[in-house]
């Protein structure tokens, strides 16, 4: 038989074992998120690939034509498009999982639950746009005769980064904004801001050619800058990642670490204060 | 039902302060910097705080069915929800041993645009089951909802009625060892009120552990082996049904039972001639109460003085429940002789099953010539030994009193 044990605590300590013994409520919530998702939608998940196939049109054409930027010997659309694949995700993620603690406020106020498994169920359902973009990018490079080079086996780790970075904010945000609801206004301006600021278009020996050296690092502690750089370096084996690479590894993991840590911190709060 | 006392439940000087004031609802502009060194800090400081439970020990032992009964705002929802590990206490312990559900609301989580079906299995998980546990019991829980025909259908397109047997009808297939029950069970419509209720005498009968929050007497007293009265956070009374729901009507009550006027009530004018000076409700034994039972008969009586005889005296009733007016009556309707010279007294009779649960006001009458008693008699009708739940003269439904009429058949019209 089960013993619970309830006491006052600041800090509610997530626990690997409780967490598991939710996975079906886990998988329940990633479920419903994707059947809703378009529904009552005649085309449905065709919306899926059109949002993404508009972003990369316009990206290319204001990038690749009108601005001409390098796309290091790749087709520029297929330059943008590996971008948009790690972009689409960390957008999905970050809006999704910010919002979702307030989102599900009804239900954390009716039912008891490991509250880290909403915004953390976000991350899940974003692979379905990671998929519909990579879909899109291996089309591409069959058109264009690009095969994959021997990094790819390295794909995987950069997606992790992508997922831990866009959880990390995601996390950090939903539950600052249970206190504060000015937070859910940072994300649109997040996401506006950080497709210009990271490496999604073009390349960024930019940043390196023309930002100062302390800008440059600021520039590669945004961790999309290593996820778009290292994705690129695993599918088309391009050299120009840099080492700064390792410093959005490190913002990366601070970033999902500290959203962790603070989310223990607030979560016994949350249905008192929501 | 089991003998065993096996303590599941242990609930030892718990207590939850909340935070009054605007939390979370300040602006980061508004105050920056305090509030910046809040985010790390789980209370504000600057807003006051108070107690909404303190000094809560209890035990449930296994096969209990505990009523938790008590006015608004006396920490039934808070002890409730700490119970189901929806937020935190502020000091104390609670040890549960079992699995523990509780159903706070029916339909947790339900999302209008999933089907019946889907929405069976989203919420059975967020109520604790696993998919093979649902899968098992789905048939029998879209019976239960009458819903068959519409299980695949967006949830959005049910009526509202449908609605909410679905969403209990998944609830009431859970199979936990402890069930905490807010009053959900006062959704949806007649039929399936009968239903629930009868499915809450299953569980409480099955010798699994029941918390139950109402604030429906009948259900509680037919429910209910012990009772806890919370009263402003603390409790006032934990031991038997009867006199748990006794000592929490007694912290409900407005009313007096009774009134004497002085002197100066009655004004000088009428203490010369026709007055009433006291009034008070009686049981059919004679003694005073001021709550009767809604299946014991009881009597008001009057006493008045009468000097004055012109033409036809009497004294009469008007009844309002809740300030509506539920009847009149005049002692001369039947003829009852009011003693012309000098005092006496009046009883006016009301039979069991007549008036419906609820707070009472009888406007005191004595002609001619007219005089109104300046108080009225206040008294309560109460259901505490009968359960109403899923009766026509519940007392929220529709009218003031029992209806006297009788349901009848072809057959036994004779």
């Amino acid at each position: 038989m089960s013993k619970t044990v309830i006491r006052p605590s600041t800090f509610t300590k997530i626990s690997l074992r409780e967490l598991l013994g939710y996975k079906e409520l886990f998988w329940s919530l990633a479920l419903r998120d994707y059947k809703v998702r378009y529904a009552q939608t005649s085309i449905g998940l065709l919306w899926a690939f059109i949002q993404p196939v508009t972003s990369i049109l316009i990206l290319n054409v204001v990038f690749g034509r009108f601005a001409n930027v390098d796309s290091e010997g790749l087709p520029h659309i297929l330059y943008t498009t590996s971008g948009m694949v790690c972009w689409t995700y960390f957008s999905y993620v970050l809006t999704n999982s910010g919002n979702s603690i307030i989102a599900s406020q009804a239900m954390i106020k009716k039912i008891f639950f490991p509250r880290i498994i909403v915004p953390i169920s976000k991350a899940v359902v974003g692979l379905i746009d990671f998929a519909i973009v990579l879909l899109i990018l291996s089309a591409m490079m069959f058109y264009y005769g690009v095969e994959p080079a021997s990094n790819i086996a390295a794909l995987p780790l950069f997606l992790l980064l992508n997922v831990i970075s866009a959880l990390g904010i995601g996390i950090w945000i939903s539950a600052l904004t249970v206190r504060f609801r000015d937070f859910q206004y940072v994300v649109p301006f997040l996401v506006q801001l950080g497709l210009y600021i990271s490496p999604v278009a073009y390349p960024s020996s930019y940043a390196m050619e023309y930002l100062p050296e302390w800008a440059i690092k600021l520039y590669f502690l945004n961790p999309i800058a290593g996820v778009c750089d290292g994705f690129r370096w695993a599918l088309f084996g391009l050299d120009s990642i840099s080492e700064l690479t390792v410093l959005s590894f490190v913002s990366g993991l601070i970033l999902f670490s500290s959203g962790i840590l603070y989310f223990q911190r607030v979560e016994g709060k949350i249905a008192d204060i929501v | 039902m089991n003998g065993s006392s096996e303590v599941i439940i242990e609930v030892e000087e718990l207590g939850k302060k909340f935070q009054l004031g605007a939390i979370g609802a300040s602006s980061l502009r508004e105050q920056l910097g305090q509030q910046l060194s809040s985010l790390w800090r789980s209370e504000d400081r600057s807003t006051k705080s108070f107690w909404a439970l303190r000094d809560i020990n209890f035990q449930l032992k296994k096969g209990e069915v505990l009523g938790i009964i008590g006015k608004n705002g006396s920490g039934k929802s808070t002890l409730l929800k700490i119970l189901s590990r929806i937020t935190g206490p502020t000091e104390g312990t609670v040890t549960i041993e079992g699995k523990l559900s509780s159903l706070l609301e029916v339909g947790t989580g339900f999302h209008p645009e999933l089907t019946g079906r889907e929405n069976i299995f989203l919420n059975g998980s967020i109520l604790g089951m696993t998919r093979k546990q649902i899968a098992e019991q789905f048939d029998d829980i879209v019976s239960f909802a009458g819903v068959v025909d519409f299980i695949d259908t967006p949830v959005k397109r049910y009526s509202s009625g449908m609605y909410v047997r679905l969403a209990f009808a998944v609830a009431a297939h859970l199979q936990p060892e402890i069930l905490i029950v807010d009053e959900v069970l006062a959704v949806g419509d007649f039929d399936f009120q009968k239903k629930c209720l009868g499915k809450m005498n299953d569980v409480a009968h099955s010798g699994r552990s029941v918390i139950f929050v109402s604030h429906n007497m009948g259900a509680v007293a037919e429910l209910c082996t012990r009772v806890i009265v919370l009263d402003k956070g603390k409790i006032q009374f934990d031991g038997p049904v009867d006199e748990g729901i006794r000592k929490y009507i007694s912290n409900t009550r407005s009313a007096k039972g009774s009134f004497m006027l002085t002197d100066e009530e009655i004004g000088s004018d009428a203490l010369k001639g026709n007055h009433i000076r006291r009034a008070w409700c009686e049981d059919l034994v004679g003694n005073q109460v001021a709550e009767i039972p809604l299946d014991h008969g009881f009597r008001i009586g009057l006493e008045y003085t009468m000097n004055e005889t012109v033409g036809s005296n009497r004294a009469a009733i008007e009844l309002y429940r809740d300030a509506r007016p539920v009847f009149t009556s005049f002692s001369d309707d039947q003829e009852v002789v009011i003693n012309k010279n000098g005092k006496g007294i009046i009883y006016f009779e009301i039979q069991p099953y007549f008036l419906k649960g609820g707070d009472y006001s009888a406007e005191l009458y004595l002609s001619p010539p007219v005089f109104k008693s300046p108080q009225a008699l206040n008294f309560t009708i109460q259901e505490n030994s009968v359960n109403v739940f899923n009766k026509g003269y519940r007392r929220d439904r529709l009218g003031d009193v029992v209806a006297q009429g009788t349901w009848k058949t072809p057959q036994n019209l004779e």
